[in-house]
């Protein structure tokens, strides 16, 4: 992005405030499966925040394009949380938040998915058993970085930006 | 130990002469033909003489060279006498259902159909109880690895080019299509009425991963199940592959709102199957850490509950005070939410400097919290008209479904573990038991705050005592059972061979049997230990009791309104965590 001058013009590509609104308004699906959701909430609520950031928990799949995946995810219930990815419109990203969403954590058993990437794409892990807040606010500004970083169609070159010379005054004859 | 008489198990005999009568160390067991077994439990159920009128437990425990396979354990409590027994029987294939005896045993003999594959005559439905219903195995089973039968090609979907870092198997245990989940509803429920609502299992009114099915008439509801298992991570299972000590940890996990209570009853139950005695500091130590997990819990519930009937404020309020306790135990145990701060014969570390202080200091603040969530709710008009007559609880139905906790004492029934079998400092503190008249939903919530109190005076007596005992140890490393701290480990060469010796081959608990529970704020929270004489744990139930409270919700949400739903389930208070294990 480019200010020029102070008259109120901001010279930018479409991509980058699409961007821009993309990182800063996260909405995530209100999701808690475990231990994890007990701190997603905690993140959430009075002491850490997360409405500073623009993170808003929204009820419904449809509204959201964060999934955090907090807590243990069990083959039983695999399909389901596949099936609300699937209902999250585009572009969405997924956080695996703590170790048993990440790899199975400490429950290396047969009724326990072994890493929420074999089912869904993620984007961030977030190690920890559970992660505490501040360890998901990081991996929420990771994701933002991610955002901010991925570049969508066609890279464009920046344009230079001619700045108006100082206008002097007319030779007098 | 509130085992039976010996005496008058003894007497038994003169009305069942085939019983067997097994009088060990940690309990009592009798044991009978499979024929017999419901003549048994009906006799002393209602015999007066013995009126073991409450259902405790269910389980089935596998012996593969045993012939017949399975033995079945029943544990009973009589409210009357403050006793308990273990019944017990075996059978290879089918055994009678006890549910025209105890409703509250329909759940458990479901789950023993699931992981043992052991069929139930007589039983209303009985289907899987964790699993899904085309599940082909039976995974509690000696025979079943604890890793399952990996044999569905699941690999990473990320896109990236590099091998990942950990030992990443392709090959998965299989899971379920969406086919398979509704092949497993239909089972449960068959449409009468209207319209069947699915509410959950990934919904954020149902406090983790509930499936409740509801059959609605307009509004009503006519007929209602529950399938539980969305987090069944098998810990039963892993648990016979580990140490007394490598559990610790998965006990946390269960119930996570309140890990340090659930640490509490596990180790105690251990401790008791040891022999080991924790030091005067420790106990004193355990108790306040059980009280401040106990307001810390109830906090949690006052706001979920509050946000789900419509208080968004409360939830900021209790989460706030919430952030405070996280913060003393995160001083005192290491770790937030999950501590695993108990170890056998103690706790892991001393009390470090300044914590009693803080305590203190949040005694004498809390109570004017408390005072503004009641200003708040107690006579707020919504609030009443929310919660009143909503799920009410008799007397018979806390013996029939085995309720315990806040469930059991809101109906009158003065069933709190801290009182009829203390353990700890609970003996030595002083606290009073609130109870319940009508024992609807808003009864329960007026014990939640009671209760908060009552925790808040034990706190300040721990505080004082543990002022007294400054300078005593926290860990009763001289008993062989116990391991050594990190200094000790480090300047010693026995501390260290015993350190290696308890680390790789588990304390070698003697042959026996154990039943010993902890008062969870969700009620009461048992382990049945089996041990064969090993380092690690033969078998290892688990008796969860928010299992056993949710089980009557079908019961009480009939007739009333998807409305209510919401209001009884907070009010019941369930963690899957616990429930699924």
């Amino acid at each position: 992005m480019a200010i020029t001058g102070n008259s109120g013009i901001i010279l930018t590509t479409v991509e980058e405030v699409l961007s821009w609104s993309r990182r800063n308004s996260l909405w995530p699906v209100s999701i808690g499966l475990a231990c994890c959701a007990i701190e997603m909430m905690h993140t959430a609520a009075s002491r850490f925040d997360t409405d500073r950031l623009g993170i808003i928990f929204r009820g419904s799949p449809r509204q959201a394009d964060v999934l955090i995946v907090a807590g243990t995810v069990v083959n039983k219930v695999a399909p389901m949380l596949k099936l609300i990815y699937e209902q999250m419109p585009d572009p969405k990203w997924v956080i695996s938040m703590g170790g048993c969403a990440s790899g199975g954590g400490p429950f290396p058993t047969y009724s326990t998915l072994q890493g929420v990437d074999r089912i869904i794409p993620v984007d961030v892990y977030i190690p920890g058993c559970p992660p505490t807040p501040q360890a998901l606010l990081w991996g929420i500004i990771q994701l933002q970085k991610k955002i901010k970083e991925k570049k969508e169609g066609k890279e464009l070159k920046e344009i230079p930006i001619r700045v108006p010379t100082e206008s002097k005054p007319i030779k007098q004859i | 130990m509130l085992w039976i008489n010996p005496q008058k198990a003894e007497r038994l005999k003169s009305a069942f002469p085939s019983l067997k009568i097994s009088h060990q160390k940690n309990s009592l067991s009798v044991e009978i033909d499979k024929d017999k077994v419901l003549e048994l439990l009906k006799y002393l159920k209602e015999n007066p003489e013995y009126s073991f009128k409450m259902f405790i437990d269910f389980t089935l425990v596998d012996y593969p060279l045993h012939n017949p396979r399975f033995q079945a354990v029943y544990i009973l409590y009589s409210p009357d006498y403050n006793e308990r027994i273990i019944v017990k029987t075996w059978t290879d294939e089918t055994l009678p259902s006890i549910t025209t005896l105890w409703k509250g045993a329909k759940w458990a003999e479901r789950e023993a159909y699931d992981m043992f594959g052991v069929r139930f005559e007589g039983h209303e439905n009985l289907v899987r109880m964790f699993l899904w219903e085309t599940y082909p195995y039976f995974p509690l089973r000696k025979d079943f690895p604890k890793e399952g039968i990996k044999d569905t090609y699941l690999p990473s979907l990320n896109e990236r080019d590099n091998i990942p870092s950990h030992n990443y198997d392709p090959y998965h245990t299989a899971i379920p299509t969406l086919e398979d989940l509704e092949i497993t509803e239909r089972k449960r429920i068959n449409k009468k009425n209207q319209i069947v609502l699915n509410w959950g299992p990934l919904h954020p009114g149902t406090h983790g991963t509930i499936w409740f099915l509801f059959d609605l008439e307009g509004e009503t509801i006519k007929d209602c199940d529950i399938i539980l298992g969305q987090l069944h991570r098998g810990i039963e299972k892993l648990a016979e592959d580990l140490t007394y000590t490598q559990i610790i940890p998965y006990t946390d996990r269960m119930d996570y709102i309140s890990a340090l209570c659930s640490n509490i009853a596990y180790v105690n139950a251990v401790e008791k199957l040891l022999g080991v005695e924790p030091t005067e500091k420790a106990k004193w130590i355990r108790t306040m850490m059980a009280e401040l997990q106990r307001i810390n819990s109830h906090l949690l519930w006052l706001g979920t509950t509050a946000l789900d009937l419509g208080a968004l404020t409360m939830f900021l309020y209790t989460f706030r005070e919430r952030e405070k306790l996280m913060d003393i135990i995160e001083g005192i145990a290491g770790v937030r939410l999950n501590s695993s701060f108990l170890r056998i014969g103690g706790v892991r570390y001393d009390l470090p400097e300044g914590s009693l202080d803080v305590i203190k200091h949040f005694i004498k603040d809390f109570p004017s919290r408390i005072k503004d969530y009641e200003d708040m709710l107690t006579k707020n008009r919504i609030w009443i008209r929310r919660n009143k007559d909503v799920g009410v609880v008799t007397k018979e139905d806390v013996y029939q479904y085995g309720l315990t906790g806040i469930m059991a004492r809101s109906a009158g029934v003065p069933y709190d573990i801290r009182y009829i079998q203390p353990t700890d400092a609970y003996p030595e503190v002083d606290f009073e038991i609130p109870l319940g008249t009508v024992g609807d939903a808003y009864d329960r919530y007026l014990l939640r705050m009671e209760e908060m109190k009552q925790s808040l005076n034990i706190i300040a007596q721990c505080v004082k005592k543990l002022e007294e005992l400054k300078n005593d140890k926290h860990l009763a490393t001289e008993n062989p059972y116990v391991l050594p701290t990190l200094q000790e480990t480090y300047f010693s060469i026995e501390a260290m061979v015993k350190d290696f010796n308890l680390r790789i081959y588990g304390e070698k608990a003697p042959k026996g049997e154990i039943y010993l529970s902890g008062e969870n704020p969700r009620g009461e929270l048992g382990f049945y230990i089996v041990s064969e004489g090993e380092g690690r744990p033969y078998r290892l139930r688990i008796r969860s009791g928010a299992f056993y409270n949710l089980q009557i919700f079908p019961e009480l949400i009939k007739g009333r309104t998807v409305a209510d739903a919401v209001t009884l389930l907070g009010s019941i208070d369930p963690v899957v965590g616990e429930t699924d294990r």
